[in-house]
């Protein structure tokens, strides 16, 4: 016990204090959790706290399901249809050429069709809680493309949980048409009974564990979330799945504002045991060996990123310097990527791909703050006529 | 740009998914003051001076908790001093004073009911609803017991404010 002890607190700690030290020069979190799992992990020379990830497995799951849980809780249909038709069509741009391309470039690579699903939603969706943090520490909430950012985020996140939904059945590896048939059945019946639980069934849901007392409350709420994603899992849909669904659910439930405030500190402490566990199954020279394929990934997303925010910027007729904001902020890539990587150890796909995501989302996470805070400096560099467009309508 | 819904006179209100609500006001002249409130309850405060594009960085921006946002709220609606010139401010109607605050866990009030404080006798202010978890609880009893993260509808005369918000609220935190 006291060596788990021991491996946990020096998650925490190192943790914490590699992300503290990138906080100086603005720097976000996830991709420091990660590297300081990296670095203190059992495939680096040095201090190792955890010598076998196994140690921290079951709170690293426990950050998964939390990290999915607060996304479902956020997620409200009218943060969806409020944005109106050309919100999603600047979300289907999004997600069409960053998905599309992902998916191509995951084939290009070869490493098979599974692969190469999961690096097309891993190189796709952008990360939520970068993209947030960003535009509330550049003091950007007041600018008109503001909105526009987090409605193409809130899309991204809903492709997510469907993507993670379809995923699962078909990473599993099932054979022959009749299993994959049951499996997608399974999960697609999963997705039902929730949606229409937290259609019509939220109020009881929320009375069912509701309570005066916080202590109480958090309690039956973190054994609701835990035990929707265990049973996801047991059905084969994905723990992920299981607690976004329930994050869901309880989001139309009065009580929706205090769970999310009193999960908040939770998710916080074990998504980052998450992340850093995520970084200790990653062994440096693995990163070097795919190197090509990171440094290609990193130029098809930037170069995508900039298509996406061209066309949007022609659809919402934004200037140079909002539209920058818009492809550079969105281009940070984070939790999303490293939550597919994990289901794709999980399900043993190709070993390739966890040292591949990780480079990826060390480089797109740390690149895309940097350069989202020198967006003016970039759109004075952004030629006019690809811009202005829309005077004319 | 669209700048939202108006959500009253010469307001526009968008949702920021996951972050909160915006709120703008324009002000004299193409100056416009936004405020974002967050789910956290912090908020958010930029000013865009006369003139400026609207993709321009705002003039300057301030955090404020949930607390200090109230209290400049109330010093803005003329709670503390009113002008003489003002004849109405919406939440003071004649000397009738129409506010609410929240109640900490730190507060002196914190689990205490409200006859235990002797409110109404030691204040002259009236609690007249409490808000507690989306539920309101109209004209309380003198035994509801008032619990951390209640807002509280008060209602009295300007003067008495102060002193209310000393024995139920408790000092102001930096």
């Amino acid at each position: 016990m006291g060596d788990e002890l021991l491996a946990l607190g020096g998650t925490f700690l190192a943790a914490g204090v590699v992300a503290r030290l990138g906080r100086h020069i603005g720097l976000p979190t996830i991709p420091l959790f990660m590297l300081a799992g990296i670095v203190f992990g059992p495939h680096t020379p040095g201090v190792a706290f955890v010598e076998d990830p196994r140690d921290v497995a079951l709170l690293a799951s426990l950050g998964l399901v939390l990290l999915l849980f607060y996304l479902g809780l956020e997620f409200t249909v009218d943060d969806l249809i409020g944005g109106g038709r050309r919100l999603a069509a600047a979300g289907g741009i999004y997600l069409a050429l960053n998905i599309g391309g992902g998916l191509a470039f995951g084939f290009a690579l070869g490493w098979g069709a599974r692969e190469a699903l999961v690096i097309a939603g891993a190189v796709g969706i952008s990360s939520s809680a970068i993209v947030t943090k960003l535009l509330v520490e550049l003091h950007r909430l007041a600018n008109p493309e503001t909105r526009l950012i987090l409605g193409i985020v809130v899309v991204e996140d809903l492709f997510v949980a469907l993507y993670l939904a379809i995923l699962q059945p078909v990473l599993s590896g099932t054979q022959g048409v009749a299993a994959t048939l049951t499996s997608f059945g399974k999960a697609f019946a999963f997705l039902v009974v929730l949606g229409v639980i937290a259609r019509w069934g939220s109020g009881l849901v929320g009375r069912l564990i509701s309570s005066d007392d916080d202590e109480l409350f958090t309690v039956c709420f973190i054994g609701l979330a835990v035990l929707a994603a265990g049973v996801a899992e047991e059905l084969g849909v994905s723990e992920a799945i299981g607690a976004f669904m329930i994050g869901v659910v309880l989001a139309a439930s009065p009580s929706a504002d205090r769970i999310k405030r009193l999960v908040l500190p939770l998710r916080d402490a074990f998504a980052a045991v998450f992340f850093f566990a995520f970084g200790l199954s990653i062994n440096v020279s693995d990163v070097a060996y795919v190197a090509g394929p990171i440094g290609a990934a990193v130029v098809l997303t930037v170069l995508l990123n900039a298509a996406a925010a061209l066309v949007t910027a022609r659809l919402y007729r934004l200037d140079a310097e909002p539209a920058t904001n818009v492809g550079v902020t969105i281009l940070a890539r984070g939790e999303f990527s490293l939550v597919l990587a994990a289901v794709a150890t999980a399900a043993g796909l190709d070993g390739r791909l966890s040292p591949f995501v990780a480079g990826y989302v060390l480089i797109l996470a740390i690149a895309g703050p940097l350069l989202a805070s020198r967006t003016r400096w970039i759109a004075r560099r952004v030629p006019a006529p690809m811009i202005s467009s829309g005077d004319e309508q | 740009m669209n700048e939202g819904q108006p959500a009253g006179l010469d307001i526009f209100e968008v949702t920021l998914p996951g972050i909160g609500r915006r709120y703008t006001l324009p002000v004299a002249e193409g100056a416009r003051v936004v405020v974002v409130i967050h789910h956290s309850g912090r908020r958010d405060l930029y000013a865009f001076p006369a003139g400026a594009p609207v993709d321009h960085a705002p003039a300057a921006s301030i955090s404020l908790t949930d607390d200090q946002a109230r209290r400049l709220g109330a010093v803005l609606s003329g709670a503390y001093f009113k002008p003489a010139v003002v004849a109405d401010v919406e939440t003071v109607i004649g000397n009738l004073l129409i506010d609410w605050v929240t109640v900490r866990a730190d507060s002196p009030a914190t689990d205490h009911s409200i006859a235990e404080l002797e409110i109404r006798r030691r204040t002259r202010m009236t609690v007249v609803a409490i808000l507690r978890d989306g539920t309101t609880v109209l004209a309380p009893e003198p035994d509801e017991r008032i619990r951390a993260g209640d807002r509280l509808v008060v209602v009295g005369r300007q003067e008495d404010l102060g002193g209310f918000l000393r024995h139920v609220v408790g000092p102001d935190r930096g």
